[in-house]
């Protein structure tokens, strides 16, 4: 500070004794020396200080200097000492960060100073231009600094600065030049800057791709000797995350070009790798490069991309490094769980792969399948959940459209598999089915699960699984187990898990239906559960399967077992739980979030055990069945109770048509209202925010107004009462320029104000526009409620007629109770097709 | 798969001149009759054969619409060879090849093979361009000149192929710096520039010799 306040003297002459300036005079004075000096040299020394106080009066330095120091990098370009210091103090004050010696008294601390400058510069597209031509220049003083300014931009504006670098011709070509610069600083923090302009910006992304990145990044990766470099390394991995994350044209450029090939010698553990031990770099470098693969064969990327990165994975031999590392011993928990997560969507869907992995062997004694080792620490409690969830989803990705695994695993059930002593995973997952675990119990039920999808095949298999129970009692079947457990356990999660378990076996499946029928206090169990009026937390879940389990037994019910017809079911539904319960209790589960949550993606993400309640596979099911099932209800229903419009008298026929029409149209006429009404909300919404935008810049422009008018008056005070003596003392000629130079002042001043006023004008034009919309909104929304209004006389009206038909003897219940049901069921659009 | 050479191409010309549709063809053998706008800029690749040696083609198909030109304007400098396409149905798109070529000339680095295509040659009944039209107009500006159809793949492969040859030769001419990736010309994993076969690139780089990976 003291040598930065000699340096000040230096530049500006001492003060007068006596008399203490402030920052805002020394800013001020700096600033003008620069615009007024002649002297390259002067104006350099200015522009040092201007750097040095940019941190602790950085309002000061922006609010004056910024015009003055985007001028000298205009017209002092040649000269890279005093661009590197207008580049720094402008990178300093457009700088997210808080400084530590900012001065920040008199600073409202709502906005952030940064922010506002940097939208202050971007306001004018021509000073990025500037700024990207500094990366031409070759002199470490400008180029670094020019990287270092671009950062902070895109730390504060990045959607801006985007926009801008995009247009700017060859604006991205030279940002990649950067990776090429031999001074590490320069490219490293080219790589951040990168990083922070791919985000999410396709446009972007595909430029910085063609432009050999990937080339570019893969020999830095190279030099610094792969995931045992420095944080270069993972940033490198990090850019390459940008530009392949949901961009199908670079992963498709990614594994044409063969770069999936140049990753392999990353997933190559060394020998000594557990005497050295994993560094928390290495860990991250390595957490990187599995994200990096998993992006290429994300379930959400094409079919086709998917397949052919997944191919070109195995021909690669990264597929076997992966199952290596899973094998190998030392390795850290999360990288284990990670590299799980990466195996089974390297495998997802892919026959050959999925062949792969079934024969991986874990070098145990006696060595056993690797799948094996997995299912073992799914079910143990000791593993860590994470760990636990990565191989449930493993195993789902291995079984995925592999009719082949699936037979595998079901196989290894079967009574046929005589005096093997060696666990399989069959047996793992039935123990782990009836465990005490519940957590073992859900991992375990949704992998069972798995092996039935779309396989009608194994869905009979399993049903010749028996087991022994205790004391050399008969053996049961696992169904039966399944739904005897199912009544014994108390745990949510449990019931959950055999729940979507059997509702898996039972689709399509009547034999499984059958046995399920037979199971004692079964169906009871599902009727209680149906029709209880109350649940506890996520009850509504247990109580929505229940129903879809019953659904299901009314679906694929073959008749074959007694007092359980679908005829039997339907009516059970109907008399017992009600049709309504019935229906309302299906449809809590597709509302719950949870089932939003797990539909959402095939792995399983849950931070906590106890969020482990739907699964995907399941939800997908669900979806398909629901609606089938509310449909098979229906139609029975009509078949009992076959009273049609048939039986009414013509007349009443023809009243009851127009009647059904009236709704229609009132039905048509609310929607079309409730549509505008929303449209009219959202007008509302958007007139509202642009209100509080407007009104920010109304504050942003009154703090920028009230900084300038202490400007104008310290300009007043101090200078125009020096300049006035001057001018007094001077000959009348040469006063000329002064009063032109307040006069210039002045004008930019009064420029300014007019500006603000013209932007008041324009904020009380859109208030008054908003105020006229919420009008016309609130007359909409009368007429809404004038339209409900008529439509329930209507109703009224309609049930008075309904009345007197009935009277008439002539409609029956069932109608009634259809007009009913719909009338409550306003959120299900069931619309106009109510009757 | 190893290559001698890998070019980069990109595909210019107005939105729904076929652009999408050439490149399909090319690497897929297949058309897609649906037409969607593509946002930014698609991805192909495919390897050919010229004077024996394997060489392979990544081309960058890129949007049409006038508010992508300045994105567009980005992949000039990085490709070695440019198809520039019109509908030969569509007079106006015919009319927009100065603009394109202006665009590609001023962006691209001096040595950048343009082929002229008029596309869509199946739809003879509705031709609006003639096909001395496009002749003359390569003539004028120094093009290769080629009629196709995305649809019947008629002259499809000729198109990328012949570029691909003229390509070629400059580089045996010794015209393209064969050693700066950023002309669109990439050397072969195995290929090394001290490789005889190979004319040793007008030295115009300093740098002899890169270290090949
Ligand atoms: N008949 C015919 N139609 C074509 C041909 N090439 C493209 N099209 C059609 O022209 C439309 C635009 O093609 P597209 O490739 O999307 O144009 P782009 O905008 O330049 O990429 C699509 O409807 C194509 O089916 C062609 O050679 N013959
Ligand atoms: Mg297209």
């Amino acid at each position: 500070m003291e040598y930065f306040k000699s340096g000040l003297k230096s530049v500006l002459g001492a003060p007068p004794p006596g008399t203490q300036i402030t920052g805002a005079e020394t800013v001020e004075k700096l600033v003008s020396r620069v615009s007024t000096s002649t002297l390259l040299e002067d104006r350099r020394d200015a522009c040092r200080a201007l750097k040095a106080m940019s941190k602790q009066y950085r309002l000061e330095v922006g609010a004056q200097g910024m015009d003055i120091l985007r001028q000298v990098l205009e017209l002092d370009r040649n000269d890279c000492e005093i661009t590197g210091y207008c580049l720094d103090a402008l990178c300093n004050i457009t700088s997210k960060e808080v400084f530590e010696d900012e001065n920040q008294s008199n600073m409202n601390m709502a906005v952030n100073v940064g922010e506002q400058f940097s939208e202050m510069f971007l306001k004018n597209q021509e000073n990025v231009s500037l700024v990207l031509s500094f990366l031409d220049e070759y002199d470490f003083r400008v180029r670094w600094p020019a990287v270092k300014l671009l950062t902070s931009l895109t730390t504060c504006k990045l959607k801006e600065i985007q926009d801008i670098i995009l247009v700017s011709p060859m604006g991205v070509s030279k940002l990649m030049d950067l990776l090429s610069d031999n001074r590490e600083v320069i490219r490293n923090d080219a790589l951040l800057l990168l990083i922070n302009l791919t985000k999410s910006n396709a446009n972007i992304q595909k430029i910085v791709a063609f432009e050999n990145a990937f080339d570019k990044l893969l020999n830095i990766i190279t030099e610094e000797g792969y995931t045992d470099g420095g944080i270069v390394v993972e940033d490198c991995l990090l850019l390459m995350l940008n530009l392949l994350k949901n961009n199908t044209s670079n992963i498709n450029f990614f594994k044409e070009g063969s770069y999936i090939q140049k990753l392999a010698p990353m997933f190559i553990l060394p020998d000594n790798l557990e005497e050295v031990g994993w560094s928390p770099q290495k860990i991250s470098n390595f957490h990187c490069v599995l994200q990096l693969v998993r992006t290429l064969v994300s379930p959400n990327n094409p079919a086709q991309i998917i397949t052919s990165c997944q191919k070109t994975l195995r021909d690669a031999g990264l597929l076997e490094s992966l199952c290596n590392i899973l094998m190998a011993s030392g390795v850290p928990a999360d990288i284990l769980t990670e590299t799980i997560n990466t195996v089974a969507e390297v495998i997802r869907g892919n026959l050959t792969n999925q062949e792969f992995f079934a024969n991986v062997l874990a070098p145990s004694n006696p060595p056993r399948p690797a799948l094996v080792v997995l299912i073992m620490s799914m079910v143990n409690e000791k593993q860590p959940f994470a760990l636990r969830c990565a191989v449930l989803y493993c195993f789902e990705c291995f079984l995925y459209k592999n009719e082949i695994g699936q037979d595998l695993v079901v196989q290894t059930l079967l009574p046929s598999s005589t005096g093997n002593t060696t666990v399989t995973a069959g047996q793992l997952l039935c123990s782990g089915l009836f465990s005490n675990d519940s957590l073992s119990n859900w991992f375990s039920a949704v992998a069972l699960s798995h092996c039935l999808i779309e396989n009608p095949a194994q869905k009979e298999q399993l049903l010749r699984v028996l087991l022994a129970t205790n004391l050399g009692a008969q053996p049961v079947t696992l169904l039966n187990q399944c739904g005897v457990f199912l009544q014994h356990t108390s745990k949510l999660q449990a019931k959950l898990g055999i729940l979507m378990l059997l509702s898996m076996w039972m689709a399509h499946c009547p034999a499984a239906v059958k046995i399920f029928l037979n199971v004692p206090g079964a169906m009871a169990f599902l009727t209680a559960q149906t029709s209880a009026s109350e649940f506890d937390n996520n009850e509504e879940l247990l109580q929505g399967l229940c129903a879809f389990i019953m659904g299901l037994c009314v679906l694929f019910n073959d008749n074959t077992v007694q007092n359980y017809s679908k005829e039997n079911l339907s009516q059970l539904i109907e008399k017992r739980v009600c049709i309504e319960t019935y229906c309302k209790k299906l449809n809590e589960i597709s509302r719950h979030e949870v089932y939003a949550k797990a539909a959402k993606q095939p792995q399983i993400k849950a931070k906590h055990s106890s969020e482990l309640l739907l699964e995907f596979e399941f939800c997908k099911l669900f979806k398909v069945m629901e609606g089938l099932i509310i449909q098979a209800l229906g139609v029975q229903r009509d078949l009992s109770n076959g009273i049609s419009e048939l039986s009414l008298s013509e007349h009443e026929n023809a009243l009851l048509l127009q009647y059904k029409e009236l709704i229609r149209d009132q039905d048509k006429k609310l929607q079309d209202l409730q549509r505008k009404f929303n449209h009219l909300q959202k007008e509302c919404n958007d007139l509202q925010t642009q209100v509080e935008e407007l009104q920010q810049t109304n504050t942003q422009l009154v703090d920028q107004n009230t900084l300038l008018k202490v400007q104008l008056s310290t300009a007043n005070t101090s200078h125009v009462t020096n300049i006035i003596h001057e001018v007094k003392s001077m000959s009348p000629e040469s006063a000329e320029p002064y009063p032109v130079f307040i006069h210039g002042n002045n004008d930019l001043l009064l420029d300014r104000i007019k500006k603000l006023e013209a932007d008041n004008e324009r904020l009380e034009k859109v208030e008054s526009e908003l105020a006229e919309k919420t009008s016309e909104l609130e007359s909409y929304q009368r007429d809404q409620d004038d339209l409900l209004e008529l439509l329930t006389a209507q109703d009224t009206k309609l049930n008075k007629f309904k009345e007197r038909l009935r009277q008439l003897g002539a409609l029956s219940r069932s109608d009634e109770s259809s007009s009913d049901l719909s009338d409550n069921d306003n959120d299900r659009d069931s619309g106009p097709s109510l009757l | 798969m190893s290559y001698a050479y890998l070019f980069k191409y990109i595909i210019i010309g107005d939105t729904g001149v076929g652009k999408s549709c050439l490149l399909l063809q090319f690497t897929d053998k297949r058309f897609q009759p649906v037409h969607d706008l593509t946002i930014g800029v698609e991805f192909g690749a495919r390897m050919i054969t010229i004077d024996s040696k394997q060489i392979k083609l990544q081309i960058w198909d890129t949007a049409g619409q006038e508010a992508f030109r300045s994105i567009t304007r980005s992949y000039y400098r990085g490709a070695a060879g440019a198809l520039l396409v019109y509908d030969i149905t569509r007079r106006e798109t015919f009319n927009h090849l100065t603009t394109w070529l202006d665009d590609a000339r001023q962006h691209s680095n001096s040595n950048m093979v343009i082929m002229l295509i008029g596309n869509k040659s199946d739809l003879e009944s509705r031709r609006e361009v003639k096909k001395e039209e496009g002749e003359a107009f390569a003539r004028e500006h120094g093009l290769v000149f080629m009629e196709t159809s995305a649809k019947t793949a008629a002259n499809v492969e000729e198109a990328f192929i012949n570029t691909a040859k003229e390509i070629y030769e400059k580089i045996q001419e010794g015209v393209f710096d064969i050693n700066n990736e950023a002309n669109g010309i990439k050397i072969g994993p195995q290929h090394s520039p001290t490789n005889p076969s190979l004319p040793g690139a007008g030295g115009s780089g300093g740098s002899q010799g890169s270290a090949c990976c």
